[in-house]
Formats: C-alpha cells, sequence, structure tokens
C-alpha cells in the first residue's frame, strides 16, 4: 500500500515476447521468499501472461490494480513496435494513468546477448505511433506517456517530448553515475563494483553516492533546458508532440541510410481546437461506484480496532473487483499479516462480478452463496473464499461451473472452497493457497509455484503444465488423468496413508517453506492423505458439499483413486533442505 | 570464460626481481618469473568483463581477457595464437610496455590489475621454449616490393605483416644492427638483445630482407627508393632529442642520453668502443635530467657502470602516490611510478629546472638548479615560475639529457623528401580513412614515432601493423590484414 505507481509489465523493450528463467541454484531462501516460492526450484517466468488474453482482460487488471491501491498509479508497460499506437490507445481507454513505451535500447548487463542485439525496435518509431495514435483517438489528454530505452541525454529527452512524451525512464544512466561498468555479470553475482550484487565483500566496493545521480539529472535538466531556450519553449508540456520541430539528418553517409523515411515517424496528426496533448486530466476509474465502499464502512470496527464483523450483502455481476479496496484497508493498517482469521466475514449472495475476491488479506473470509464469474481469488494474499450454489438451486453443484476462468490466479496465500466446477486455468501460477474444488477446465494448475489444489472431479487437459512447486491431488475416478496431465515437469503418485501422527513429526517439518500457510504439516513431501483429508473435511464444512461428504464417508475405498502430482524439482529441493535441517539437529541439540 | 569468482579467491601476484646488489654487477635481465601454476591462477583472476577496457586500453588491441582464460586453463598453445593475432612482439611488450592495459584493468579499480603484462611474456616465452614459433611465409608472392625505412618496432612489424602477405620486403636500417631503439635505446638490462635476433631469424625465413648500415637520405638517396620500390613506408621513429639551451650546454661530460644509452649497448653486445669516445660513469656523480623511462634507462646504466651517485631531476612536481579512479580509470593516470632502475639507487627530485651547467673551463663540475613551482593561468593553463632565492647546485661529473624528443630528425630524408609536417614536426598522416598513413607524397606512408611523434613500443607496433594494411590496400586494392 506504499507504492505510487503500480506497473503492469506486458513485455519489456529488450526482449520483447521473451520470458525470462531463474535457474535453481540461484534461488535462494532471501529471494524465494520474495518470490513466493520454494528455495532451490528453478523460477519460470513465461512471455504470455495468462491472465491476459485481450484488452478486456487488461482492463480488468487495471480496475483491479487501482481497487486494492487507489492512490497508486497504473501503469502498463508496452514495447516499441508496429501496432503499440493501437495497443495504447486501448490501455487508455482501459483507464490506465500511465503507459510506458520501451525501446530496445535498455537491457539489463544479463539479458542474453541475442535478445540484445537482435529484438526489439527503437522508442522514437513506438513513441511516434503511440503519440498519433491517442491523438486522433482523443486520448491523449488523460494519460501520461512515460518512453525509456537507454535515454542519456538532454537531448534524448527534448526528442523524445517532440515526439510525445511526458515522463522518460532513465536506467542504465544512473546506475553507470553509480559506478556501473557494464560488466555484464549481473547474472553472476561478482560485480566487481557492487552494483549488481549480493556479496558483502563486493557491495564493499561500491563508490555511488545519492548527490551523482543527483547531479547527472542536472546536468540532463540543463541540458533540456538549453534545448528548449533554442526551440523557444517556455514550458515543457508546450514541447510535447511537437514533431515539427524535428527534422532527419541527411549527411550521414552509410548505405542503409539511403531508404530511410522518416516523414511517419514525423507526421504531425491535426489537433482538434483547444484539445491538449499532453497529460492534464486524470483518468475515472469509476471507483465510488465500487461495492467496497459500503463494505468498508460496515467492516470499519474491524479496520479501526480488529473487532470481528459479520454481515451480509446482496451482489450482482456489475460489482467488479469485490473485497479488493477493502483488503487494501487491510494491508494499509495492519500489513500483509492481515487480521486474525474471519475477524471481516462477509457472506454475499448473487452473482460475483469480475475478480471476486482479489488480493483478499488474510483475516478477511468471503462467503458467497451464488457464483462467481472469472479472476475469483486473483492474487488471493491470505484470505477465505467460500463459494457454493444457492441452496435451493437445482443443479447438481459437481457438474456445473461454479467460478470462471483465471481463477487464484498468482495466488501466495489464503484457502479457497468451491463447490462446483472451475473454468480454465485454475490456480495458475498459484504460489501458496489451498483450494479445493470440483472439477477444472484446461491448463489446471500450470506454472504453479507453491500452495495445494485438491481437484474432487475432472480436469481439463495439460493439466501442471509447466509446475514447479506445490502439490496438487486429483480424484481420478476414470483412471486417465495421466492422459490429461502435462508430465514434462510433475510426477504422478498414489497417496499412501502414513501411521505416524502429524503432531509429532511437526518440529521437523520447520520452516520447509518461506511462504506457505498450509495449516497442515508443510512438509510437502509426506503426510498426504492427512493433509487432503483436513481440505476435504473443511471443505464440506464450509460448503455443504455432497462430493466432499461421500468422500469422507468412504474414505478407505476413495484414498486409492486420489493422484499426487508433485513437481520433480520441488521434490528433489524439499529433500535437500530436509536432509540440511536434520544434519543441523543434531548440532542445535548439543547447544 | 574465466573463473567467474577468481579475482575474489586469489591475491594478486606478480614477477619479482632478483636483489639490487646481485643484478647491478651484469647487464642481463632480472626478472624472476612465475611458476606456471601461479601464472595459471593470475589467469583465473580475469572476470572476463562484458565490456572488456584491456582491449582498449592496450595499444594493439590485445584479446587479452581470451588468452587469460586459456592460460587458466592450461591452453598455452592456442593462447599464443591468440596473442599473435593482435600483436606481432609480444615479447618486446612482455617485458618493455608500461602495460596501460593494466591500468584500465577492471581489477585496478581496487588496485589489484590481473597481471596481464606477466602473462603475455610467460605465453611467448613459453611458445619460443616450445618451437610453437615458426616462420608463416606467405603461399602466394604478389610480385610487389616495398621499402621500409627504420626497423625498430614500426618497422619490424610492419615488415613481417608485408612480408606474410606475399610482398618483398626490405627493411633498411641505418645502425649496424636491426632493431632501432629496442637495440640501442633500451638497456639489455631490460630486454636482452637476443630477444630481437630469434625474432629477426623467423622474419627473415618469412622473406623480410635486412639491410644494416644503410641510412636514406645519407648513404643512399631516399629518391633512389621510390625508383626501386612500388610503396615506401617510413618507420625512422622521432629521434630528435629535446636539448637544454643553458650556459656550459657545450662542456664536456654533457651529452643526451641516446649518446650514452647506445654505446653502453654497444658495448654490452661486445663492441669495442674507442677509449677517446667513451662515456663512462664509473666513480662518477651522474646527473639526469629528466624524469620518464629514458632517464630510468640511464640510472640504471650508470649504477652498472658503479657511478659515485645519481641524481634525477624532473621539472614538473611530484605526482601523487595514488591517482583519482573515479577521474582516471581506465585512462593511464599520472602517479609516482618507481622503476626498478630508482629501486638500485638514486636521488629523485622534482619541481627542478637546470640554470647553467657549470664546469672548469673544458668539463662539466657541477650544475646551478632552481625550484619552480607551477600555477595555473587566467586561462588556466599551467604556467611554470622560479621560486626566487631557491637557486642551488648539484655535484656533476656527467650529466645527461632525458627530456625526451621532439620529433623525427628532419635534416636528411624528411627535408630530401619534402614530405609535409604537423604542427609538431612529425611527417603529417592520419590513421584512418582512405589515407590512413599516407604521407603528402604518392606511395610513401609513415607509422610510427616517424608520424606520431615519441611514444611507446607498443603503439609502434601498432602503428606498423596498421600501416602495413595501409600499404597493402594500396599495392593491391583490398587487404586482408587486420587493422
Amino acid at each position: 500500500m506504499n507504492a505510487d505507481d503500480i506497473q503492469i509489465k506486458m513485455a519489456q523493450g529488450a526482449k520483447p515476447g521473451e520470458g525470462g528463467q531463474l535457474p535453481g541454484h540461484k534461488v535462494n531462501q532471501w529471494i524465494a521468499k520474495v518470490r513466493h516460492s520454494t528455495p532451490g526450484v528453478g523460477l519460470i517466468s513465461p512471455p504470455p501472461h495468462h491472465d491476459i488474453y485481450s484488452i478486456e482482460d487488461l482492463a480488468q487488471l487495471i480496475h483491479d490494480l487501482k481497487n486494492v491501491n487507489p492512490k497508486a498509479r497504473i501503469s502498463v508497460k508496452l514495447v516499441s513496435e508496429v501496432g503499440v499506437g493501437t495497443v495504447a490507445a486501448g490501455v487508455a481507454k482501459a483507464h490506465a494513468d500511465h503507459v510506458t513505451i520501451a525501446g530496445y535500447d535498455g537491457g539489463t548487463g544479463a539479458s542474453p546477448l541475442t535478445s540484445i542485439k537482435h529484438a526489439g525496435s527503437p522508442w522514437e518509431i513506438g513513441l511516434a505511433e503511440t503519440f498519433q495514435t491517442l491523438v486522433l483517438n482523443k486520448l491523449r489528454d488523460r494519460i501520461t506517456v512515460q518512453v525509456d530505452g537507454g535515454m542519456r541525454t538532454g537531448r534524448d529527452v527534448v526528442i523524445g517530448a517532440l515526439l510525445g512524451a511526458d515522463e522518460f525512464g532513465f536506467a542504465t544512466a544512473p546506475l553507470i553515475v553509480e559506478g556501473c561498468i557494464m560488466m555484464r555479470k549481473c547474472h553472476l553475482n561478482t560485480c566487481p563494483v557492487g552494483v549488481a550484487t549480493q556479496d558483502e565483500e563486493l557491495r564493499k566496493r561500491f563508490t555511488g553516492k545519492p548527490e551523482h545521480v543527483v547531479n547527472y539529472f542536472f546536468f540532463v535538466a540543463e541540458e533540456i533546458r538549453q534545448l528548449m531556450a533554442q526551440l523557444g519553449f517556455r514550458k515543457f508540456d508546450e514541447m510535447i508532440g511537437r514533431m515539427d520541430k524535428l527534422d532527419m539528418r541527411k549527411a550521414i553517409n552509410h548505405w542503409k541510410a539511403k531508404g530511410l523515411d522518416f516523414s511517419r515517424i514525423l507526421h504531425m496528426p491535426a489537433i482538434a481546437e483547444g484539445e491538449k496533448v499532453y497529460q492534464c486530466k486524470e483518468q475515472d476509474h469509476g471507483l465510488d461506484q465500487a461495492l467496497d465502499n459500503k463494505l468498508i464502512e460496515q467492516a470499519a470496527p474491524a479496520l479501526e480496532r480488529a473487532e470481528a464483523v459479520k454481515f451480509e450483502s446482496p451482489v450482482c455481476n456489475i460489482n467488479r473487483t469485490v473485497g479488493a479496496m477493502l483488503s487494501g484497508r487491510v494491508a494499509e493498517k495492519y500489513g500483509h499479516e492481515g487480521l486474525p482469521d474471519d475477524t471481516i466475514h462477509i457472506k454475499f449472495q448473487g452473482v460475483a462480478g469480475q475478480s471476486f475476491g482479489t488480493w483478499v488479506a488474510h483475516g478477511v473470509t468471503l462467503e458467497l452463496e451464488g457464483e462467481g464469474n472469472d479472476y475469483v481469488g486473483k492474487g488471493l494474499s491470505g484470505g477465505k473464499l467460500i463459494v457454493y450454489p444457492p441452496k435451493d438451486c437445482p443443479i447438481t453443484p459437481e457438474e456445473n461451473i461454479i467460478v470462471g476462468n483465471t481463477v487464484l490466479y498468482g495466488a501466495i496465500g489464503g484457502e479457497c472452497y468451491f463447490r462446483g466446477v472451475a473454468g480454465e486455468r485454475f490456480a495458475v501460477r498459484n504460489s501458496g493457497a489451498t483450494a479445493v474444488v470440483e472439477g477444472v477446465g484446461d491448463h489446471g494448475c500450470e506454472y504453479m509455484t507453491g500452495g495445494v489444489v485438491a481437484v474432487l472431479g475432472e480436469t481439463g487437459r495439460n493439466f501442471a503444465a509447466g509446475m514447479s512447486g506445490g502439490v496438487a491431488y486429483v480424484l481420478d475416478e476414470k483412471g486417465d488423468f495421466r492422459d490429461r496431465c502435462n508430465l514434462a515437469m510433475v510426477e504422478l503418485e498414489p497417496i499412501k496413508e502414513e501411521a505416524d501422527a502429524l503432531e509429532e513429526l511437526d518440529h521437523q517439518g520447520g520452516d520447509l517453506e518461506t511462504h506457505g500457510k498450509v495449516d497442515i504439516s508443510s512438509d510437502m513431501t509426506r503426510f498426504d492423505a492427512q493433509r487432503l483429508k483436513a481440505m476435504i473435511e473443511k471443505h464440506a464444512q464450509h460448503t455443504d458439499s455432497s462430493v466432499a461428504k461421500n468422500i469422507l464417508a468412504n474414505w478407505e475405498s476413495c484414498l486409492p483413486k486420489f493422484v499426487k502430482v508433485m513437481p520433480v524439482d520441488y521434490r528433489r529441493a524439499l529433500e535437500e533442505m530436509q536432509q540440511a535441517q536434520m544434519a543441523e539437529l543434531p548440532a542445535a541439540a548439543n547447544n | 570464460m574465466g573463473k567467474a569468482t577468481g579475482f575474489m579467491e586469489y591475491a594478486r601476484e606478480d614477477r619479482g626481481y632478483r636483489p639490487v646488489e646481485e643484478r647491478l654487477k651484469h647487464y642481463q635481465e632480472f626478472v624472476v618469473p612465475l611458476s606456471d601454476d601461479a601464472l595459471k591462477t593470475q589467469g583465473a583472476r580475469c572476470m572476463d568483463c562484458g565490456i572488456p577496457f584491456c582491449h582498449q586500453g592496450c595499444p594493439v588491441n590485445n584479446i587479452i581477457p581470451d588468452w587469460n582464460d586459456l592460460v587458466w586453463k592450461g591452453e598455452w598453445r592456442r593462447a599464443i595464437d591468440i596473442l599473435h593475432s593482435t600483436n606481432n612482439f609480444p615479447e618486446f611488450t612482455g617485458r618493455i610496455c608500461p602495460a596501460p592495459c593494466q591500468e584500465s584493468c577492471t581489477l585496478n579499480l581496487t588496485d589489484e590489475p590481473v597481471t596481464i603484462k606477466t602473462i603475455e611474456c610467460a605465453i611467448i616465452d613459453k611458445a619460443f621454449e616450445n618451437g610453437w614459433v615458426k616462420p608463416q611465409p606467405a603461399e602466394h608472392k604478389t610480385g610487389k616490393k616495398v621499402a621500409i625505412v627504420g626497423s625498430g618496432p614500426a618497422g619490424m612489424a610492419a615488415a613481417q605483416q608485408l612480408a606474410r602477405v606475399g610482398h618483398d620486403v626490405t627493411l633498411y636500417e641505418k645502425n649496424d644492427r636491426v632493431g632501432g631503439l629496442l637495440r640501442y635505446g633500451i638497456p639489455d638490462f631490460k630486454m636482452e638483445k637476443n630477444i630481437i635476433d630469434r625474432r629477426m631469424e623467423q622474419m627473415a625465413a618469412e622473406g623480410v630482407v635486412f639491410k644494416t648500415n644503410a641510412h636514406i637520405g645519407k648513404d643512399i638517396p631516399a629518391r633512389q627508393l621510390l625508383d626501386e620500390f612500388d610503396a615506401v613506408l617510413l618507420t625512422g621513429g622521432a629521434e630528435q632529442s629535446r636539448d637544454l639551451p643553458v650556459p656550459g650546454r657545450d662542456l664536456k661530460g654533457v651529452y643526451y642520453a641516446m649518446e650514452f644509452l647506445p654505446q653502453s649497448n654497444r658495448r654490452v653486445a661486445g663492441d669495442s668502443i674507442p677509449e677517446s669516445d667513451a662515456i663512462l660513469a664509473t666513480g662518477k656523480h651522474v646527473i639526469v635530467i629528466g624524469g620518464g623511462d629514458t632517464g630510468s634507462d640511464c640510472i640504471g646504466t650508470s649504477n652498472r657502470h658503479g657511478a659515485a651517485s645519481v641524481t634525477q631531476l624532473e621539472i614538473l612536481p611530484k605526482p601523487p602516490e595514488k591517482e583519482d579512479k573515479g577521474l582516471t580509470w581506465p585512462e593511464w593516470p599520472t602517479k609516482m611510478r618507481t622503476s626498478s632502475s630508482h629501486e638500485e639507487g638514486c636521488e629523485r627530485m622534482w619541481s627542478v629546472a637546470t640554470k647553467e651547467i657549470l664546469g672548469d673551463g673544458t668539463k662539466v663540475t657541477a650544475i646551478k638548479c632552481v625550484k619552480v613551482e607551477w600555477n595555473k593561468d587566467d586561462k588556466g593553463a599551467w604556467q611554470m615560475s622560479e621560486v626566487a632565492g631557491s637557486e642551488f647546485e648539484l655535484k656533476a661529473d656527467l650529466v645527461f639529457l632525458a627530456m625526451g624528443f621532439v620529433h623525427p630528425v628532419h635534416e636528411g630524408m624528411l627535408d630530401e623528401l619534402g614530405l609535409e609536417r604537423d604542427g609538431r614536426g612529425n611527417v603529417k598522416g592520419s590513421t584512418e580513412g582512405s589515407d590512413a598513413y599516407r604521407t603528402s607524397m604518392d606511395k610513401v606512408f609513415a607509422a610510427g614515432d616517424m608520424r606520431r611523434g615519441q611514444s611507446l613500443v607498443v603503439w609502434a607496433i601498432r602503428e606498423g601493423r596498421q600501416a602495413a594494411r595501409a600499404v597493402d590496400e594500396f599495392l593491391m586494392g583490398s587487404s586482408e590484414l587486420p587493422r
């Protein structure tokens, strides 16, 4: 809740269309904690965003973010390429406060050479197109346009402004001011000037001072002032979008320069009388209509004094992002720890709009009698979600959709109980939430890095693709789950009944995972049966699920039908940590 | 490539010197090489920088991280191939280069640069030891004839490059032996002269014809070369020493460093020097005027002669012990440097100007000096002024003038050809573009100190190599020689 800006990075200029990977050996305790993953397990950042397949999806995410932190500007980072103008116009219509056009000249020292040399395009091209499209659609005055990608000098800034940018991103140049010498060793932890390293010894070599950066920007500003004076501009705003002040230098004697035609980049779009072509209006996010305003009022005792509150509220599908603003308030006051379990318990009735229960904080329980839409529990941050059909509804819950697509996307903690079937991409990129559901669509648990998912019914295809952490239990009634599971990174195994009582071993489980609000033992390599049973019991208790009750009633015969989906690397990392801990135990005892 | 953490694990270790009292007794090299294991470890310290500043720091753009890595891996054979790809004579630079590469090394930010020069020297010494340095004669002869005037490092590098692409190269040298300043400027204790001889053997096998005792512009008219050769490359160095026009300059006992050092080298080489011409410092009080490398060589040589005392005077102020890295790195910094010759015994004085050389009518007996100070004038330019009343005298039997070289010798070849000169009196020529290394006269090229003024051996090698390419391009229309 301290962010001034929140940026949705659709891609980065130096390597558009490429994702990133952090190999397992670099994921140490600290990184794992920050990323809500497991030390020693590689982190995959695939190029696509599995919650954004259209401009509407992006608009929804912008709205969600604005809800959770209304004080922050919501920014979308796009890459300079042909057609970026259309996307930027969409982003402006989607009420982003800010759009960044990234060129290819930047890039970190850790980017692969192939990306640095052969991907992306100059920011000038993307910026010109963005500006022209925004102006044509009369959108320019309500969105801030930032440009970055190898900005170095005041001249770069002035050219950027003339091509239509309000703001400018500098990264490499200030780094060099602080002492970076472009060693391109950022990924090896051996930065000899102590800029990009966690090594304490090397960090001592860091000689940068804030004053150096201040100085640098003074020089940049001074150059901008000089150029502005030469061009005859008194205010920076006057300069924005004045392509007519730019010309192409024809003197460059190079065969590749022969066919260059900058007329489209330097084209001035027609600007209507009185229209402003720099950011001067705020976006209307429509937050005043959010249901959460009422919820926050009603939950005031909890927010102010941490007193438990329980109330009911109707909900309908125009109520988007229910619970996010409320959770923002919880986080603002109580931090990520949130409130004690169920301090704020709200029961909704009706059909929730998109993003129900997004980023719900710890201590907030949202119970929905009705049905959810897409993005239920997106980024769930410790709260509890319970969704079940109305008691009087005649449908068979386990055969019908209860929540939409992309449920629990990027959740980092909390619990969910869905009586019914979820749509596609259930629990994608989940890194800590526990969920029980009675069936999922395609791509369930894709890129999951933590948490536990129990599916008490059928799954779609491509289950567990890229899953590198956490576990899933799937009730495989027909015995064909293996065909629909992506086995590239996971193994399937039966669930063994273990005699050991959990409590006895609890002290050994320790803090194996740095995340994890799993209230059973955190040792994901064992105690599966107990863990699963506890989850199903809770599911039955919260949702009155007949499937759950049936399984519990026939536990002995149902258990063999469950399949445990275990990521290979995850198990290896957990076992290594266990061994390390066991080795430490005697030493600790002696002390 | 490289050992990522090597620089953190291993301390810097460089070659040492034999003890002073031992090395003063002879004129041989006294550097103690590192063991192979130590060299490997030192190679591992190279961190394979993303932007290898050493590439630019080294005038011949040696691909330093690559061979550091190979030495670490023990692949000496591949290391010499890569080293030779940018530097014809690493055995020279590995001994006498001031190693600007090490100043630009990323690890020099913390004063622990990779021992690049030591590794370079080890690679080439090992290559000679193992017979890996073989002649590389051209596969095809072009039939073009090139004359190169001046057999210093620039001329040698150009000759080798041109011979290897098939030209008939004749290398003219006014002295009796090839090598220029390498032979007669640099004392044997810094570089033994058989090192030049073994390289000459390789070059001769590659087809280079050496013509010594052939002073172009004196023994042979320069015009004659233009008639006989398709191209002429002038690499005669910048041999005009800076003079000290003070009263008493004509006294006996006042010499240019370049009168003293060549004679000493000749003596070491076994030549007999007539008694009347001999310049010997034995038992004498020696004053060396000039605080540079030539001055150092005079000190080392004087001490080996057995001088009674050696004093070195420098007109500039004493430089700081340590440079401001943020300001200088990766460039060559001005800082206090102490050469092996300084260690062997001498007094060093800074901010001292010579007013007069005093004598008994024929021979020098003392010099009269004055303290000076340096201040910036209104325009920010440094101005020297004498400190009133600070005059003092120093006892002197020998005075060596080692104050640098102003430009090439104009009398003779250059005057005869009438080549255009730059503002400093060097032969005018650029290093880039289609006119690179060309003089104002058709088919005449110039490189090395003759074109750029006094400089380092390594710069001479660079210019020689690049000029060779320019000559090859001129003769053949295109060239595959590196630039």
